[in-house]
Order: C-alpha cells, then structure tokens, then sequence
C-alpha cells in the first residue's frame, strides 16, 4: 500500500513538473517581431545577390547544383510521369537554373490532407505550393512568415509595386502582421465562373442575350428563361413540368452544402455571402465601415426571393442543390436543358460535349456575363489574389539564412517571372509553340492541351503538352498580368472576360483582419453551426420547403439564437472599431 | 461432453391463420430487404454495360441501355489493372503475415501457465481501446524509412488485436492432454503450437482468413498515408474515383469521371469478395462464435 502511495505521489509529481516545464516553455518561446506591409517594397540587394548575378529580369541560374524538396498537386486528368523528370518540365527547370526539385507528389483529391500530414509531422517540403487558405499553418510555426523575406524576391517586388498589392496582400496578413502564403497576384480581377446558354434557343424564344446582358438582373433572366422554356413546350422539346437550368456545382458533390457556384453568383450581386462564398457569413460595409452578418439582412432576403423564383416559374430544377454534377451536364449536353453554370476552363470541354451529343452546328452557345442583382458587381468576386506558395520552415533551418535567401530567389523566377510563367504554361518555343507575328503565341501544329483550350482531334493523334510534358499544369501558373494570363483564351472566352469588365463593377475589398489565434478560435466556433444553420435555411428557402415571407422571422430567430450578434461583435473588436 | 444420438423429431409448428399471416408478412419484408440490397448492385452493373452516350441522356436502368463491354475493355486497360495487382499483391503477402503472426502471438497468450502473461495479456488488450495518434504513427512509419514502400501498408495492420484474441480463445479450448501427450512423445514447445495446435485449429485460421483478406483488400487509409500513387491498392483508386474530381471552387479545369467507368470500377473492385463470400460466408459466422463458448 505503501509502494502504491509512494507511485502515485511520484505520478502527481512528475504531472506537475511537467505542467511548469510546458509553461516555462512558452514563456521562452520567440515572439515573431511583426512587420508590416508596405504600400512600396524596396529590394535588398545582398551579397548572395551578387555571387548569383541574379537581379530583376534576368534568369536564376546557381552556380553549384542545388536540390530543393516541393510538394507536387498532381492532377487526376494531367498525371505526373515519370519523363517530366528527363524530358519535362522539371528537366527544363533544371537545365535552366541547375535546382534540381525534389518532388513529393500526392494526388490533388487528398493533397491538402497529405501535405497537411506532412507539415504537422515536421516532413514538410521546402516549397510548398497550390495552397488557398494557410491558416491551418499559420500558428503551428512549421511556415516561414514570409512578408520577411520578400525584399529578396525582385520579380515579386516589382509586381507588388507596379499594381499596388498592399491593400490586396493586407486581406492574408496575420494578427503578426505578417502573411505566410506568397500569392498568386493578377493585376486587375479575373472573371471565371459565370453561366453558358444556349444561344439559339434564346434566339428562337425571341430573347437576344448579347444584347440585354449588359444590365439586365436575375429577374430579367428569368423572364427570359419562361419564354425560353414555352418556346422549348412548343416545339416539344421538353414538357410543361420540365425543368431547363439544372445545374452542377451546387450538389452534394461540389456544392458543399451550400449551393454552390450559383448561389454564390446570385449572392454577388446582392452584395452578400451565399454560397461557395458563404464564409462566416461577415461583409463589410464600406458606408459604415463596420462588418455585418449579411444572412440575416433584407438584401439577403431579396436574393433568397429572387433564387426561389426560378424554382418556382419552374425553370431552375431544385433537384439542383443534391443532385452529381454529372446528372446537370448530361441534361445540358442532351439539349434537354437551356442554361448551366460553366468557367473558363470548362467552356471547351462543354462545347466539345455538345459537339458529340447534338451535332456541331445544331446549337449555339453563349458565355453569358452574369445579371446584376441590388449591385452591378463583377462575378469575379473582390480582390486580385489566387492560390500560391507557402515556404516550410524547415527551408530556413536546413539551409541557413543565406541558403535560403538564394531558394527564395529561385522561388521568385519560378512563380513571379515572365520567362517562367510562359515556360510553366506554353513549354518550349520551337518544341512546344510559337510565337506569331502579331506577338500573340499558339501551340505547333500536332500539339494539343485541353487546359489551353487546344483540343485534340477525333483520333486522338496530337500531342498534349500537358499530358506528355507536364506543362500548363496548375502547380506554377498563377497570377501575372491580364495580357499574360489571357494569353491562351479562345475568342469566346476572351470576348466573356472583356464584357465582364466592361459591364460589371470591381467588387470592393473588405479591409484585411487579423485575428489572433484565440479570436480565430472563437470565430470558428461560432461560426461552424451558425453557418449550418444559414445554409439548411437557405436551401429550404430558395427550393420552396419554406415560405421565405411567413418564415423569415423564425430564421433569423435562429441565427440569432446561435450567438450572430456575437459574431459581429468579435469582427468589431478584431478590426479595432 | 456428451451428445445424444438420438434424433429428435423436428416439432411441427401448428400453421393457424395467424401464423400463416406471419410467414407472409416475414416474406413480404425479407423479399423487400432483398430488393432494396440488390437494386442498388444490380444498377450499378447494368450501368457498367450501358453505353455514355444512354447515360448521358438519362436512360440508364436496371437493364443496360446500349450494352456494350467497351467501359470494361477501357477501365482494364488502363492503370486499374496494375492498382488491381498491388490489392492482390498487398492481400496475398499481409494475410498470410498476419496469420503467422497473430496465431504465434495468440498461442502463448493462451497459456496461463506462462510466467509473464497476466502482466503481457493487458499490455496487448490496451492497444484495442488506446492506440498511437495519427501523428505519432506517421512519424513513426517515416521515421522507419517505410513511406512509400510495401511494408508501409501491411506492417501497421499486421496484428488485429481483436482477432489474436478470438485466436487466444480458440487455443484456449484445446485439451491440455493432447499438448501433454505430444510433448511426451518428443515435440518441443515450437513443434506442439505447429504439430498439434495448428492442425487442430483450421477453423479459426479459415476464419481468420476471411476476416484479414477483407480487412487488406478493402484497406485504403494506409495507402492514402504511406504510398505512392503507383503504389496504390484498388481500393484507394476506387475512393478518389468515387468521390470525384469534379471542378471545384479554385480546380477550374477538372473533368468528372464517367458514372459507368465509375459503376466498371466498383463491379471489378467487389467481384471477388463477392465470389468468394458464398463459399465461406458460413465460417464468418462461425467465427464470431469461435472460441466463445468454452468447454
């Protein structure tokens, strides 16, 4: 009994010794010094610099060869081979700067999952890119703040003060003033998600869709879709009780509960969160300069009445918010649909699906700018950053400050330069494409890439760049200037993104907050069921399980039952107001 | 224990009104369980069969629209095949590794007499209720040079200590005469577990069988952690395939895979649990009782 007392007294012990060693431990940790963000960056030439003769403009290149580790996003529909090791990309890269990159590739459905494993398990690679949202990394300390170190980058540099970034890169800095994600940066907005329709339809019904797209609304559009669908009855290409806009990335596959694609759209243009874009639910008000939960506001109302309406005119399928992607697109491509949701990417393969199901030349398609709602706000959504790179602290460690600084470099010609952006996107010229007379570039003949809308023949004889090279792979083409990135666009697609800026407004950016680590806790606490609860409301709503008029109250009740006051209230406090 | 030869008369159930009710009524719910099982399997092979272009216009059903075997010509041809070996590969070696291991584990467990085994039993019952996190496992599995090897996949759920015990208890209950006799008669410790127990122990190493080959063949978390793609068994495939590429918010130019290629898929992937659970689907059973019931 004696020993058990003596054993349990030494357990006690040992517990609370343990509890001062992990407090004393904190007390010791670092404080990460905060920096802030500049409205203009000055570059810091450094020795390395020198040894590396590497300045703005010209091409990394290491004097020894250098192996650095990165994570690879590898596509399903692209996969990785093994000869973009010895004939790709990564040889290209390699012969070019003398980095040979250490790849780690895990399949793009699971890679957040793996790298995220990898990061926390201390096996992160050094570069790290693909990444859209860093803030599962930020407090483990496992990524570099790399605000600190982007002097060292003149590529980036340039490019931040050329299109003045600082209020864009204020949106990911962190409660140290600090960001840990190098972005993808585009110098205005990039327009991408909007809706496909078919033209000779909406020709056929009397309703001229190049012509009212320039300020027409939801409303408009669907007071165009009855005449379209009672065009359709009457030529027996569908019945009364059919619906004509069943649409895809809004269901359980790609929709995430929320509704998706098109009810972030729709939500846009009514200046709230719905949808992919719910978020917490927090916009800004620019008037007020305050942060509002915008669920439970009338704007919020008005959209969910105006998404119902096409439920209830019998155009839009409410079958919409469950359903596979796959069942939308098979009604489109099988004409028993008028309308879909579609992006610049997906423009070509839709088109070469209707080519298959109805016949070139039967149809007509429309890359339709999307309506206006209380707003004329751009689809494109606000701000001018996209995915992009983190770098591991491990870099730091293993390599030294100076090592690191020369990796950096390489990061920097690799991700902002203009030789790299157009090596990672079109290849080799004389290989792989050329560039015409008029400055523009296009594939050689014999080679295809669905990415670039370059499809292949009925033979399937050409060879994609991206299949058998590893080029236009989504792993390094981010950002750059609008002339860059739309370098590659099909007349259609080209003609849809210029009418977006033409006829649609910048959305406005929500200034940058920082919460701390504890804010960012309670944020998501709040948030979590507060959010469930909006989007369960939101599609019972819009697919008519609930009268929006007789039950608003009773939702709004809920929202506030689930601390939305509290919400706003800690937004008030993060921003400072 | 002594058994009758007698044989009993089976007992005739007196077949009144209300019990004749209760047999339709027990039909009706049996044949509705059964369709509601089977439809679904049933559609899925049809689909297999039926063309894309009948899928995409919405026809496809319990009888195939369009039959045709090219899905299966494409699918087979195709990386499916070789993440088909690697599962068959995976459940050849791990079953068998397992069932060395877990019988030389469970045989000492069984024996009360050794020295140490009322302080080693709980050791090995802990792991059933507290294992190592994710990370720590992770970690562990690098640490040892195994990612994105073979062993990576097997090693990890090598030993079951839910079905060492099953074995335990089946050792338990055979005659410690026949292990005497055997030991008598010259047989080290080693050559009793192998001469005597073993042979003796069929139905619990059928069952064991049953149960590792399935825990392998279905098995995709490991690879999801430790292996590579080349590397993957086809149940992996088969989850990211199921699951989607379709675009998301941010993945602009990803494609969705055809809901036959999918349907195929799925069809190869539980054909041959399927083939092989009405032959041994009676020690499945028999081995949840195994070992329960002692003498």
């Amino acid at each position: 009994m004696k020993k058990l007392k003596l054993v349990c007294l030494l357990l006690t012990a040992s517990m609370i010794g343990s509890c001062f060693v992990a407090c004393t431990g904190s007390e010791d940790k670092e404080e990460t010094s905060a920096t802030t963000i500049p409205s203009q960056i000055e570059t810091q030439p450094t020795e390395t610099e020198e040894q590396l003769d590497y300045v703005y403009g010209e091409t990394f290149h290491s004097d020894v060869p250098v192996t650095y580790t990165m994570f690879f996003s590898d596509a399903s529909w692209y996969a990785m081979q093994d000869s973009w090791l010895t004939d790709g990309i990564f040889k290209d890269i390699e012969d070019i700067t003398n980095v040979h990159l250490d790849i780690k590739s895990y399949d793009s459905s699971d890679y957040m999952n793996n790298i995220t494993l990898d990061i926390n398990a201390g096996e992160a690679a050094y570069i790290i890119p693909k990444i859209y949202d860093d803030s599962a990394f930020v407090d483990g300390g496992a990524i570099v703040p790399i605000s600190k170190y982007v002097q060292y980058m003149p590529n980036f540099v340039d490019f931040y003060n050329t299109y003045n970034m600082q209020e864009d890169l204020l949106t990911i800095t962190r409660s140290d003033g600090n960001y840990y994600k190098l972005p993808g940066m585009y110098d205005s907005t990039m327009p991408d998600y909007s809706l496909l329709v078919r033209k000779d339809l909406f020709d056929a019904a009397g309703v001229d869709i190049e012509a009212i797209e320039k300020d027409y609304t939801w409303e408009d559009l669907c007071d165009a879709l009855v005449k379209v669908k009672a065009y359709m009855v009457s030529e027996g290409m569908c019945s009364e009780s059919d619906y004509i806009w069943s649409d895809l990335w809004c269901g359980n596959e790609s929709g995430q509960g929320n509704g998706g694609n098109l009810l972030k759209l729709m939500g846009n243009s009514y200046d709230v969160n719905a949808g992919w874009a719910i978020g917490d639910g927090m916009r800004y008000d620019q008037e007020k300069d305050e942060f509002y939960f915008s669920p439970t506001t009338d704007k919020y109302k008005e959209f969910l009445k105006v998404a119902h309406k096409f439920v209830a005119e019998g155009i839009l399928d409410p079958e919409t918010f469950t359903q596979d992607d796959s069942t939308a697109t098979n009604k489109f491509f099988n004409g028993q649909t008028a309308i879909i949701s579609v992006n610049k990417s997906q423009y070509a393969n839709f088109v070469s699906n209707l080519d298959t199901n109805l016949g070139a030349g039967n149809y007509e398609v429309y890359y339709a700018v999307a309506p206006r709602g209380l707003t004329n706000y751009s689809p494109a959504g606000a701000g001018r950053l996209e995915c992009g790179v983190m770098i591991s602290q491990k870099a730091l460690d293993e390599l030294g400050e100076e090592g690191f600084i020369k990796m950096l470099r390489f990061v920097d010609w690799l991700f902002y330069s203009k030789e790299a952006y157009t090596l990672c996107k079109w290849g080799v010229e004389g290989k792989t494409y050329q560039v015409n007379a008029d400055g523009s570039k296009s594939l050689l003949p014999g080679m295809c890439c669905s990415g670039l809308g370059y499809a292949n023949d009925e033979e399937g004889s050409m060879t994609d760049i991206r299949l058998e090279w590893g080029y236009a792979g989504g792993n390094f083409w981010y950002g750059h200037t609008m002339e860059e990135a739309s370098d590659h666009f099909i007349p259609p697609v080209a003609a849809f993104v210029e009418h977006v800026g033409e006829y649609r407004d910048a959305v406005p950016l929500s200034p940058g907050l920082a919460p701390t680590e504890d804010q960012t806790e309670e944020l998501n606490l709040i948030a979590t069921p507060l959010i469930d609860n909006v989007n369960t409301w939101t599609l019972s709503f819009v697919t008519g399980k609930e009268d929006i008029d007789a039950k608003w109250d009773e939702y709004v009740a809920s929202c506030e039952g689930l601390n939305s006051s509290g919400l706003v209230d800690l937004y008030a406090e993060i921003y400072g107001k | 224990m002594a058994i009758s030869s007698a044989k009993k008369k089976p007992m005739k159930v007196k077949e009144n009104l209300g019990y004749k009710i209760f047999l339709v009524v027990n039909y009706l719910i049996m044949l509705f369980i059964v369709i509601v099982t089977l439809y679904p399997f049933l559609y899925l092979v049809s689909q297999s069969f039926t063309s894309e272009q009948a899928i995409i216009r919405g026809e496809s059903g319990i009888i195939p629209k369009g039959f045709n075997i090219d899905t299966y010509k494409y699918v087979l041809k195709g990386e499916f095949l070789s993440y088909y070996k690697n599962t068959i590969i995976y459940t050849v070696i791990g079953t068998v590794l397992s069932l060395v291991t877990s019988a030389m584990l469970a045989y000492p467990m069984a024996k009360s007499e050794l020295k140490f085994n009322r302080f080693l039993t709980p050791f090995i019952i802990f792991t059933m209720y507290f294992g190592g996190t994710l990370i720590s496992n992770y970690i562990l599995v690098v640490g040892l040079g195994l990612k994105n090897t073979v062993p990576a996949f097997i090693l990890p759920m090598m030993i079951s200590t839910y079905y060492v015990i099953l074995m335990k208890s089946f050792f338990q209950s055979i005659p410690k005469d026949l292990e005497e006799a055997g030991e008598i008669d010259g047989l080290s410790k080693f050559g009793v577990f192998i001469r005597i127990a073993l042979p003796l122990s069929k139905p619990i190493i059928a069952t064991m069988t049953l149960f590792y080959s399935v825990m392998y063949w279905n098995n995709w978390y490991n690879a999801f952690l430790y292996l590579s793609k080349k590397q993957w068994p086809v149940a992996y495939y088969l989850q990211t395939i199921i699951r989607g590429v379709g675009a998301k918010e941010g993945d602009g130019d990803a494609t969705s895979v055809s809901a036959n290629i999918k349907s195929c898929a799925m069809v190869l992937t539980v054909l041959p649990i399927i083939c092989v659970y009405p032959v041994i689907q009676k020690y499945y059973v028999q081995g949840m009782m195994l070992g329960g019931v002692k003498e």
